[in-house]
């Protein structure tokens, strides 16, 4: 009787997709069981894949295996709703690194036979996806190739959570043709997409406002494709590969949006983290709310106006809730605490006349009085002492003890004094002391950190400072995004305009070649002695003077991609990381005392050039002094030159650094004498 | 002036460049096209808009020769001629240049060389709808895709524009013509910015039909270092879509276009900004999103509109689509004239029974016996009896002796065909005369030098 078996709708959920970003939290459990609006996100990825009528779901998890095993069993022996008519296998292993290596282990245990929907564990949504599943179906019928279907959703423009996307797609039949990932960090100016994609169909669509939920329905030759090419690691991977060799691989990716009245985001940092907790609060993925009792079928709050979510056994009293809050079951609070936009977890207990604002605490958390917490997360059993002060996403780790007043901005705290990390050249682990500030708390610095699988950083330059997203404020106010940016269009377009275009001369080719030649040095570290000759043999081509050799030598650096677009706009520490590298370069042309006033002079142009620069002027000629690529009489030198209303700010800017000089140089003199 | 709210102009001092084979020594203006010259097509067009008086640019050399060949055809519009000089190198956006002070409302700027039923309204509307600084047409292209280009084979590319729109409002973002691009399309990130999605298409046509507000042609008369309208003002003006008004010219509510003291660049200087227009704004009920201002505060805006499916448009610039046109006119020509003008001129001497969407102009004798299909043949000229002749062109003066077999060809003005010849896919230049009994297939048959042909003067 096969013919009257019913066809069993498929799932994938991957666990454990984004690690780093969750650090410290990641390193004392699964992200996929970390709490979301007190419900785990895996959970949510659960009941979203059985409100689409999914039966059976494999979970691949590889780090937290037994503990994510643990949870969905405990899920199963307390009836969460998503146990009911959907069947949960548990599978991964320690081998698997990847995403890439689960999709080539599915496929080698020949689990999926039929088109099956690929989620992460970190998405939340609310969405139906059968009519995806269906539109998948039928795409396939007509196109053997249809390996997957992509599911997007469309979103505000102006927050980048590192989910949004650039596509274009043919607007008949919805196919894809590219796709770029935006960047977090800054907004590209401009895109540069392939002409042909646009000339080969009569029409595409770009979408910018897009965002990816990490929601895809596979083709089960997706699996063998997977398993064909060995070197896609990620998801990004096999979308990019099947762009590029679509006729060699004879396979296509097309693209489902999801409606407007639909949920649907990834959580894959903190700053995701703060914005779907907000969403989820605000109710825009009704019915995956707190009152609605979703996991357990019973209810655990009681919903009052301005968002607020109170468990009947929270202990609340006197207590200003302004909007947007969820307290758990078993949490007190003490009189005069003001809190809003905060979820607090199970059996906390927080202090008097406390200011919690966007904070995230887990469960058992401890708050002594007079806190002030802004956009913070704080792990399971920490305590934060009295009159801490702890803001701009901290995250502080589980059982962390922040001692009385400490202040803390932008830092990850763990409870563990040491953590281990990649060195660069080796391959082995190393294990770093961690600055303490208590017995049981700690800094991670997350700079240091470097993310083994962050494959995506192939947009970003390779020494370009990558650190952990942070929490924030989310809504910049419209007005300011808009102005800056027409501002910016304004300058764009002049420079666009016809007729401003000067021919590239000698000097200025010479300048883009020396910058190339040092990008390219920086970015594969190579040898500073071959870089020198590069320079020089540029030199002779373009028939340049040693005075514009060295002035340009010196532009050049400052001309770097990295430093003209500086990660987080530290600009001080690209330059320092340029410096390390291409240092014996530039002290190889700025030798002799005239060469140093060159060099200052070429800074002085990248000083009018560059708005980063302009504001740490003083800081880096300093460090250029300290690390003697300019002598002090050079300094004095240029300072008198500088005259005139146009150098009047540079000058402002410098003052104090001389003073500085002068006086140590009388030090010095004193000490002589 | 009975039309006051727009005035139309008409430019037809090109010099077809791009078909030098059919050119011959006429301007390409008076192409013909079925039983007209090309250029009363657009006034025809623009005739049935309404349009009582409209200015044509034309060379000064052409002008007696077009106002000729205009007397002859049926249109009661009153031609304003601008003459531009003829030893000048003028581009279209020179020529509007030059006839800048003609110009004292809003504007149609139509090229000579359209071929067209469309309606205007849709597009007219939409420019008034919208303020809009530009409005342009765009067609579907693909007319000629079906007609094999006679002579030798060459690579024929047609020239393609990326255009893109914006879908929801039909805002035009950006027109550049594929070939300037590289390998790839840098598209700003502004341009996406208040926009969720662009369409970019690249097969449509610009019809070359403009609709222009009047401070665009003071603007243009200003940047003098433009040449062509369509390859350098037209992405100039839809970049400037996105300047924004500095935050002092805000408060000077007063200025007027041409009353502004400073002749200043910047574009803004020239978009008419009264009290009234900002009162008007702030009192309006009318918006896109509840969280901007209308347009995103953009002064400038440019609209394109997609000509229906069913609406025919093509544009005569190559030999190709000039072919084209003149093969399908006959099947075409109730959806674009109506019965209003016969397509076998009274003067028409035919006698051939076996024909079929043929159209014959003023004295062209088509003998008996003879099957003619799918063809045009121009005043004067004679085709002697059994012959076949399909799929062709058979231009002034032209004519074909006894037993030839003519098959999707181009005869030109007073050539000779001579008994017995087969030609296929062949170009027969002017007064070319082609030997008895020639058989030929794609060639150029000519008398001068291919150098030669393409002396423009």
């Amino acid at each position: 009787m096969a013919q009257f078996e019913k066809e069993i709708v498929q799932a994938v959920l991957i666990a454990d997709n984004n690690v780093w970003n969750f650090k410290p939290l990641s390193d004392e459990g699964s992200t996929a069981l970390l709490p979301l609006v007190n419900v785990s996100m895996l959970d949510y990825a659960l009941i979203a894949l059985n409100r689409s009528g999914v039966e059976e779901v494999f979970v691949y998890a590889s780090l937290y295996l037994q503990e994510i095993r643990d949870h969905i069993k405990e899920g199963i022996a307390t009836y969460a709703s998503w146990s009911f008519k959907m069947t949960v296998h548990m599978i991964g292993g320690e081998g698997c690194r990847c995403f890439g290596d689960a999709m080539r282990d599915l496929d080698a245990k020949a689990l999926i036979r039929r088109n099956f929907i690929l989620m992460g564990a970190d998405t939340v949504t609310n969405a139906d996806l059968r009519p995806v599943l269906e539109q998948h179906k039928r795409m396939a019928k007509f196109d053997r190739g249809t390996a997957a279907t992509l599911v997007l959703k469309e979103c505000a423009i102006n927050v980048r959570t590192g989910n949004e996307l650039l596509i274009a797609v043919d607007k008949q039949n919805s196919r894809l043709h590219y796709h770029q990932r935006l960047r977090m960090n800054h907004k590209e100016p401009r895109y540069q997409i392939p002409l042909d994609i646009f000339l080969g169909n009569s029409c595409t669509a770009l979408h910018h406002n897009l965002l990816d939920p990490q929601i895809a329905i596979g083709s089960p030759s997706m699996l063998s494709l997977f398993s064909d090419n060995f070197d896609f690691q990620t998801r990004d991977d096999f979308v990019r590969g099947l762009l590029i060799n679509e006729e060699l691989l004879d396979s296509r990716i097309y693209v489902a949006l999801l409606p407007a009245t639909q949920y649907a985001h990834k959580v894959n940092n903190w700053p995701a983290y703060q914005l779907v907790s907000r969403d989820i609060i605000n109710r825009w993925a009704y019915p995956l709310v707190p009152d609605m009792g979703v996991l357990k079928l019973q209810q655990q709050y009681v919903f009052h106006k301005d968002n607020i979510y109170k468990s009947l056994e929270a202990h609340v009293s006197k207590v200003a809730l302004r909007e947007n809050v969820v307290i758990h079951a078993g949490s007190h609070v003490e009189a005069g605490t003001v809190i809003r936009d905060t979820v607090i977890g199970e059996n906390c207990r927080i202090g008097r006349h406390c200011q919690l604002s966007n904070v995230f605490l887990m469960a058992n958390v401890t708050i002594q009085d007079n806190c002030r917490l802004e956009h913070c997360v704080v792990g399971d059993r920490a305590v934060i002492e009295a009159e801490c002060d702890v803001s701009a996403g901290c995250v502080v780790g589980a059982n962390c003890v922040l001692p009385r007043k400490t202040k803390l901005a932008k830092t990850l705290v763990t409870s563990t004094p040491n953590t281990q990390r990649k060195t660069e050249q080796e391959q082995d682990y190393e294990t770093v002391e961690l600055e303490a500030i208590g017995p049981q708390a700690y800094i991670v610095s997350d700079i240091t950190t470097g993310d083994p699988d962050d494959s995506e950083g192939e947009e970003l330059l390779p020494q370009q400072t990558l650190c952990i997203p942070k929490m924030g404020d989310l809504m910049l106010p419209l007005d300011e995004i808009s102005n800056f940016s027409d501002l910016s269009d304004i300058s764009d377009d002049d420079e666009g305009s016809r007729a401003v275009t000067p021919l590239p001369d000698d000097t200025n080719i010479f300048l883009s070649e020396v910058i190339d030649s040092l990008s390219r040095g920086f970015r594969e570290r190579s040898n500073p002695d071959f870089l020198i000759l590069e320079i020089n043999s540029s030199r002779y081509a373009y028939n340049m003077s040693l005075k514009e050799v060295n002035f340009n030598v010196v532009k050049a650096v400052f001309g770097m991609q990295h430093i003209v677009e500086p990660a987080n706009n530290n600009v001080l520490a690209a330059i320092g990381a340029a410096f390390k590298q291409l240092g014996p370069v530039v002290s190889n042309y700025i030798k002799s005392e005239e060469a140093m006033l060159d060099c200052l002079k070429a800074l002085e142009d990248v000083y009018e050039e560059n708005p980063f620069v302009r504001e740490k002027i003083s800081q880096i000629v300093h460090y250029l002094y300290d690390k003697d690529f300019v002598s002090e009489d050079a300094i004095h030198a240029w300072y008198c030159q500088l005259g005139g209303e146009e150098h009047f700010q540079l000058r402002q800017s410098l003052v104090k650094l001389v003073d500085w000089l002068n006086q140590s140089s009388e030090e010095d003199d004193n000490d002589e004498t | 002036m009975t039309n006051s709210e727009f005035q139309a102009v008409v430019l037809a001092a090109g010099r077809g460049t791009r078909l030098p084979e059919v050119l011959g020594d006429a301007p390409k203006c008076l192409l013909p096209v079925g039983p007209f010259p090309l250029l009363w097509y657009p006034l025809n067009m623009l005739q049935q808009h309404n349009f009582s008086e409209v200015i044509v640019v034309v060379l000064e050399q052409e002008k007696l020769e077009i106002q000729l060949a205009l007397e002859n055809t049926p249109l009661k519009l009153k031609v304003d001629y601008a003459t531009i000089p003829s030893d000048s190198d003028f581009g279209t956006a020179d020529s509007l240049r030059y006839i800048y002070d003609k110009i004292k409302s809003d504007f149609l700027v139509v090229s000579c060389d359209i071929v067209s039923n469309v309606s205007l309204y849709p597009l007219i509307n939409k420019f008034r709808e919208h303020d809009a600084a530009l409005a342009l047409l765009l067609f579907k292209s693909g007319f000629e895709s079906d007609v094999v280009m006679p002579g030798p084979k060459t690579k024929h590319k047609p020239e393609r524009d990326v255009i893109g729109v914006h879908s929801a409002t039909q805002r035009l973002a950006f027109l550049t013509a594929a070939s300037d691009c590289e390998d790839t399309l840098n598209i700003q990130r502004h341009l996406l910015k208040n926009k969720g999605q662009l369409d970019v298409y690249s097969r449509l046509l610009d019809a070359h039909i403009y609709v222009l507000k009047k401070w665009v042609i003071n603007y243009l008369h200003r940047k003098e270092n433009i040449s062509t309208f369509k390859g350098e003002f037209l992405p100039h003006l839809i970049k400037k879509q996105h300047a924004k008004r500095a935050a002092k010219a805000i408060q000077d509510t007063t200025s007027e276009v041409g009353l502004v003291t400073k002749l200043e660049d910047n574009v803004l200087h020239y978009v008419p900004h009264t009290a009234l227009d900002q009162k008007i704004t702030q009192t309006s009920l009318f918006n896109q999103s509840l969280s901007h201002v209308p347009y995103h505060g953009d002064v400038v805006r440019c609209y394109a509109v997609q000509a229906p499916k069913d609406a025919i448009g093509v544009r005569v610039n190559s030999t190709l689509s000039f072919l084209a046109i003149n093969r399908k006119l006959a099947s075409i020509w109730n959806e674009m004239c109506g019965e209003a003008h016969p397509l076998i001129a009274a003067g028409a001497l035919v006698k051939s029974t076996q024909t079929k969407d043929i159209i014959a102009a003023d004295n062209a004798k088509l003998s008996e016996k003879t099957s003619l299909n799918y063809s045009v043949f121009g005043p004067n000229c004679v085709i002697n009896p059994k012959n076949i002749v399909s799929n062709s062109l058979v231009m002034s003066n032209a004519i074909v002796e006894e037993g030839c077999n003519i098959d999707n060809c181009i005869v030109g003005h007073r050539a000779h065909v001579k008994k017995g010849s087969v030609l296929k896919n062949c170009i027969i230049g002017p007064n070319y005369v082609v030997d008895e009994g020639t058989k030929s297939q794609a060639m150029h048959l000519s008398n001068a030098d291919q150098y030669m042909e393409i002396d423009i003067q």
